[in-house]
């Protein structure tokens, strides 16, 4: 009994914690760069008023939206799929979405269709059908954790074998372009992106809100879960094309960046032991939100004058974690 | 009108894992209030015929009305309103705590957003009490012992307050002492509910003493059903043909007899 109380204190506690962390990193972070920014600065540099309010100030609140989304993602395909290691980029649907929109790079095409740029939509398609790939031949034939983690493997290599066909025909300039984007980045980004980024996920983060009951009874087990009233297939389903889309449209800001669906939901799951989806959500946003604002901003301050693509330090950073996970697998407190 | 009706009645049952036929034409009628243990050799379908109720698996050809109504006609949460199943054994780590994973019982009662009512906090407390588990609920289930894992999921199917639970072999794992509090657990829950329950198990002894019923699997069918009484007055022969091995009687003192079993195989 005396171990109950603080199952149930140390989310929000944490949430709090979080919430200050990633304030300050969101009001900290611009100011940081190859030259400090310092509110003071803003105030008599017109120059420097411009870079902060027009470059690092959105570039900052797209890393939060993408680092917590992506975050958000591989908490719930850890979930639908019970597997720890699950993530967009581990299931490849990060490789499908890249490739979508490597053909319209390169392809040079430019229009737009619903609002949306043809990238976007070329990530959208390619992160869906890779996901249903994935989905229909290795999880719903009786597939356990491992194929789906081998399957995701064969995908994302089939996909960066046509990326690879891409750079090949695609000539120097747009192999060049298409590279440095695959490398996964936040630079450059405007206000405009960061609308097209947070439309969509405000809509997914309001359905999957509506649904998280549903996740925390998946990691019962299927058996269970359909026992207590939920429809498996149709939940199951629902999760996957919405995340799907998700990322796709995450990718399509910014290009594959990997590993943070597993860091930030882990990470908040050691922290707190038995947390529920509800608040490891919110968690899971904050710190990969968080995480990918001070990854960005490492990025592009530690190698000056040139910026690191954020890509390459989540995944120096996230490898590592990943291999822990791995090998923690049968460790109690994680799922 | 819906009380004489069968709670569970399961009419020509066939069912197949691909071209091997695990049930093939089992029938079987349980009234209200009644306790069914379902015993039979390893591969005889036992697990699949409770799948098949729990709507976990479709059969190929058969009925199984549930309370009146086609399992197959359910809506997810009205199957969930009517039967709880507990698995045998889970494919999985659960990250919850004890507690929060009892109150995921309650998952059909509760609204879109899952936020738990009075009434759920005391379906919960309930089913904690009555399986005996108040000690444990702060823990992980992810720490629990194999005797406390079984009591959680039980009090988890418990919460859920339906008129049919579905056991499939909880105690197989179990010690005698922790088997003792499941059964304990089980008879207090039937004395404080209208309940059905139909379990799965290996125990002979269980099925005879914990048991109103038994339904005895051979080849796919029942070769026998009746109340357990019946059943423990035809008992060594009746076992000889179930399991194809010669079964004794042991007497030895009451005690004995009650921890260890009055039936049992003789060892070379």
């Amino acid at each position: 009994m005396g171990g109950s109380m603080p199952l149930m204190k140390r989310p929000m506690a944490m949430i709090v914690l979080l919430s200050v962390l990633t304030i300050a990193a969101v009001i900290v972070c611009p100011m940081i760069g190859i030259r400090w920014i310092s509110p003071l600065c803003i105030m008599h540099d017109s120059d420097l008023r411009f870079i902060f309010l027009n470059i690092r100030i959105p570039r900052t609140l797209v890393s939060l939206f993408v680092g917590g989304g992506l975050a958000v993602a591989g908490m719930i395909y850890q979930a639908i799929f019970r597997n720890p290691l699950a993530d967009p980029y581990t299931l490849g649907v990060s490789s499908g979405a890249s490739l979508g929109a490597a053909v319209c790079i390169v392809a040079g095409v430019g229009g737009t269709a619903f609002g949306m740029s043809a990238v976007t939509f070329g990530a959208l398609v390619g992160a869906v059908v890779s996901t249903l790939i994935i989905y229909v031949f290795a999880w719903s034939r009786e597939g356990n954790s491992s194929t789906l983690l081998l399957a995701g493997v064969v995908v994302a290599t089939v996909c960066s074998g046509f990326i690879m066909f891409i750079h090949f025909v695609g000539g120097l300039h747009k192999s060049f372009q298409l590279l440095r984007w695959l490398m996964g980045g936040v630079d450059g980004v405007s206000y405009s992106m960061f609308f097209f980024l947070v439309v969509p996920l405000t809509a997914f983060f309001i359905i999957i809100g509506l649904f998280m009951p549903q996740l925390d009874q998946f990691l019962t087990g299927d058996n269970i879960a359909h026992s207590r009233g939920v429809n498996i297939r149709v939940s199951r389903n629902m999760f996957i094309i919405v995340t799907a889309l998700a990322v796709g449209s995450i990718v399509a800001v910014c290009g594959p960046i990997g590993f943070i669906g597993v860091i930030a939901p882990h990470a908040c799951r050691m922290l707190v032991p038995g947390i529920r989806h509800r608040l490891l959500s919110v968690c899971s946003f904050l710190l990969g939100g968080s995480f990918l604002v001070v990854a960005d901003t490492l990025a592009r301050s530690i190698a000056p004058p040139s910026e690191i693509p954020v890509g390459i330090i989540t995944a120096m950073l996230g490898g590592p974690f990943f291999l822990i996970v791995l090998f923690r697998k049968k460790s109690r407190l994680l799922m | 009108m819906k009380c004489t009706e069968a709670m569970l009645d399961i009419t020509d049952l066939w069912a197949s894992y691909g071209s091997a036929a695990v049930l093939r034409g089992l029938s079987l009628r349980i009234q209200r209030n009644e306790r069914w243990a379902i015993i039979g050799r390893n591969g005889t379908g036992k697990s699949t015929l409770i799948k098949l109720v729990a709507g976990l698996l479709n059969p190929e050809q058969g009925i199984i009305r549930v309370d009146g109504t086609d399992v197959k006609r359910y809506s997810s949460k009205k199957r969930a309103q009517v039967m709880a199943y507990v698995p045998q054994k889970l494919d999985g780590i659960i990250p919850y705590s004890v507690h929060d994973f009892i109150m995921l019982g309650r998952y059909n009662s509760m609204g879109l957003l899952g936020v738990p009512s009075p009434k759920d906090y005391e379906a919960v407390r309930e089913a904690i009490d009555i399986c005996g588990i108040r000690h444990i609920v702060g823990r992980l289930m992810s720490t629990l012992s194999g005797g406390e894992l079984q009591r959680v999921l039980l009090a988890g199917a418990v919460a859920q307050q339906t008129p049919l639970l579905l056991l499939d072999e909880p105690t197989t794992f179990l010690d005698p002492a922790h088997e003792c509090l499941f059964f304990d657990a089980l008879a207090r829950l039937h004395k404080q509910r209208e309940l059905t329950i139909v379990m799965v198990t290996h125990d002979i002894n269980t099925a005879i003493a914990q048991c109103t019923h038994v339904g005895a699997l051979l080849d796919g069918s029942f070769i026998f059903t009746g109340t357990s009484r019946e059943f423990a007055s035809r008992c060594p022969v009746l076992l000889d043909e179930i399991f194809s091995v010669s079964f004794e009687r042991y007497t030895c003192s009451s005690r004995n007899a009650e921890a260890f079993g009055a039936w049992g195989v003789p060892c070379l």
